[in-house]
């Protein structure tokens, strides 16, 4: 779907690229781009857009080159949401979303009816004749979402798409893009700060930070390896030999006032229980860890940072994904996440949609 | 609580529609009939036509109709006649054009501006260029399709009623309609130029009347002290108002040829460049 190599886009106003040499090959899916503000998610989504030229480096998406001369019929191929109220006030949503289709290539009248078609789907059928002016949040970002799908794009970008939303309206919007996934087929390129919406809908993350991929991988990884990290407190404190004997389980991230924080070898809990009555120690807590999403994207941003966070320290300089070599294993452990993107993302490691072409087909990656 | 469709049906064939530069200026004529400002403008335009061809009725009568005869000498006197009259058929109209372009063109790209449209659009396949294009075009489109009746109007019901002997010359719209087109992409350039500089509607209809006010007192200002005629050429509106006459043969008191096409491409091409500086993609934020 999507592949860049060694890609930087600098700002002719400034020094310093705002995207820094990203290597990266990402497939069909719901990609979440997580970053903080400034880390270039939004750069990015710029050049994949092709309104920014890389300065170095090469990439495709849809198999089109980045910057070349097909760009603008390959945004018609894209569907872009923004962050921001990109609405015309004074029309109605019927009115702007027909207006974005026919801009994207539709006939007029397709364009028309196609505008019905769409705000059905994103739950606004009843108020598309109103001005925007008078929508609450949550509709108007439905309306970015429709204007984003009324052209049936391959891939679209969804920047902060849950921003300003209540919970439901959160929910909502976030069962959209799964349906937009899962019934159409669209590659979903999410960019958000909002970890509970990566985690919620995304098959593949991305970190980013100042320009640099920090950590890449797929969710399903990500989630395997959580499960394995487990929290244990014991009856009696160990002894410095039962300590030691932890490391039999896994890997021993932090201890603190009787409580252990592990990363288990294997995702067996029941191999604590046999380790603690070989141990002859008294187990009365064990807690699965699965809800440190942000501490994977703590770790990977600010590695220096998570002591006495629960986390383990990383070394201080991250790993280069464009180094192409493995990470130390410390660096981002217990995330499921490894900088070395190309590798990580291989199509046999992608989840694919239900109905949608597997993308280990090489010759369906060329034609994408 | 919202009611969504069971699914979505694929989408009809793309690149099947108009280029995109048509559709942008559709959809700004559409905002314009919204915003309803045609009311006074149109009926004031109305007032201006209906008294050009009452005139030329006028004029008709009292050629044919003897009981007029004794009026016929004062009315040569109140009334422009010839080469002036020709050109007189299109410059009461420019001047309120003036301030229609203003009201209308000053929000075309501040209205994209404060709305942040514009970077959605280039999401789109919307080259920079087609943006432009829409904008300048509909800026233009406007003040020609305003003046339009005033050149073809008088010079039909002229011909119905007196033939190719009548007050309007028979030539007229060979000559009116060029300078027509000049000066509707004046006025457009100019006030797309100013509209992309401003950040709301509002302020755009101020950037406008500002540069059209301002460089023609500039102009005047440099004309009295330095004596040079020729500055005049960089004031808009003596130049829409000259380009009728040059072309019907009436020698401006102002501005000659040379000033005039070399201050209307001065103008042309420097807000023209301004607008697509300020309207470029890099300019905008996603």
């Amino acid at each position: 779907m999507i592949a860049f190599e060694n890609l930087e886009v600098r700002y002719t106003a400034t020094a310093t690229p705002a995207l820094k040499g990203l290597t990266l090959s990402l497939e069909r899916g719901i990609v979440g781009l997580l970053g903080p503000n400034g880390a270039g998610k939004s750069t990015l989504l710029k050049a994949l857009l092709g309104l920014l030229i890389p300065s170095r480096g090469s990439g495709t998406v849809l198999g089109v080159p980045l910057g070349a001369a097909g760009s603008s019929k390959l945004r018609s191929r894209i569907g872009y949401m923004p962050e921001y109220d990109a609405l015309i006030e004074d029309a109605s949503a019927y009115e702007q979303v027909a207006f974005w289709g026919e801009l994207s290539g539709l006939a007029p009248e397709a364009a028309r009816d196609r505008a019905h078609e769409v705000l059905y789907f994103v739950g606004l059928d009843e108020s598309r004749y109103r001005p925007v002016s008078g929508y609450s949040t949550g509709m108007r970002q439905r309306v970015k979402l429709a204007q984003a799908l009324v052209h049936s794009p391959e891939l679209i970008f969804l920047d902060e798409p849950t921003n300003g939303l209540d919970p439901d309206g959160r929910r909502r919007m976030l069962d959209l893009v799964l349906r937009v996934h899962a019934e159409l087929g669209t590659g979903v390129i999410l960019a958000s700060h909002l970890l509970g919406d990566v985690e919620r809908v995304a098959d593949q993350l991305v970190i980013l930070d100042q320009g640099q991929i920090k950590a890449a991988g797929s969710m399903a990884g990500l989630r395997k390896a959580l499960a394995k990290r487990v929290e244990l407190r014991f009856l009696d404190p160990l002894d410095g030999a039962k300590e030691a004997a932890l490391s039999d389980l896994g890997t021993m991230l932090e201890a603190r006032n009787g409580l252990y924080d592990l990363e288990l070898t294997e995702a067996d809990p029941a191999g604590i229980f046999r380790w603690a009555q070989l141990q002859g120690a008294t187990l009365v807590q064990v807690t699965p860890r699965h809800d440190r999403l942000d501490e994977v994207l703590l770790r990977a941003l600010h590695p220096d940072a998570v002591q006495g966070s629960g986390l383990r320290p990383t070394p201080p300089e991250p790993p280069r994904l464009d180094q192409a070599k493995p990470a130390p294993d410390d660096a981002i452990r217990g995330s499921g996440l490894r900088p070395t993107p190309p590798e990580l993302l291989r199509p046999d490691q992608a989840k694919p949609a239900p109905d949608v072409p597997s993308t280990t087909d090489s010759s369906a990656l060329r034609e994408c | 609580m919202p009611i969504y469709a069971p699914t979505l049906p694929p989408a009809p064939d793309l690149h099947q529609g108009h280029p995109p530069a048509l559709v942008l200026m559709r959809f700004d004529f559409t905002r314009l009939w919204r915003q309803k400002i045609g009311r006074f403008f149109g009926f004031a335009f109305l007032m201006m036509l209906l008294w050009k061809v009452a005139r030329i009725y006028v004029d008709h009568l009292l050629q044919t109709n003897q009981a007029f005869r004794p009026m016929q000498d004062f009315a040569k006197t109140v009334l422009t006649q010839g080469a002036d009259f020709q050109a007189d058929l299109l410059n009461p109209a420019s001047y309120l054009l003036w301030f229609l372009v203003a009201l209308v063109g000053g929000g075309l790209v501040a209205r994209d501006t404060l709305y942040r449209v514009r970077p959605l659009m280039y999401a789109h396949p919307v080259a920079p260029k087609d943006y432009l294009l829409a904008k300048l075009g509909f800026a233009s489109a406007l003040p020609f399709t305003i003046l339009l009746p005033f050149a073809l109007l008088p010079w039909l019901m002229s011909l119905l009623l007196a033939g190719t002997s009548g007050p309007v010359w028979v030539t007229v719209p060979l000559r009116l309609l060029p300078a027509m087109a000049v000066s509707s992409v004046l006025m457009g350039s100019l006030a797309v130029g100013a509209s992309s500089m401003a950040a709301t509607p509002r302020a755009g209809i101020g950037w406008v009347l500002g540069l059209v006010l301002g460089t023609g007192t500039l102009a005047t200002m440099i004309h009295g002290l330095t004596g040079i005629r020729a500055i005049d050429g960089l004031n808009p509106v003596m130049l829409a108002e000259a380009w009728p006459q040059l072309f019907v043969g009436v020698e401006h008191p102002m501005v000659a040829w040379l000033p005039a096409v070399l201050g209307t491409a001065f103008h042309i091409g420097i807000w023209t460049f301004v607008a697509a500086r300020r309207t470029r993609p890099s300019e905008v934020v996603i």
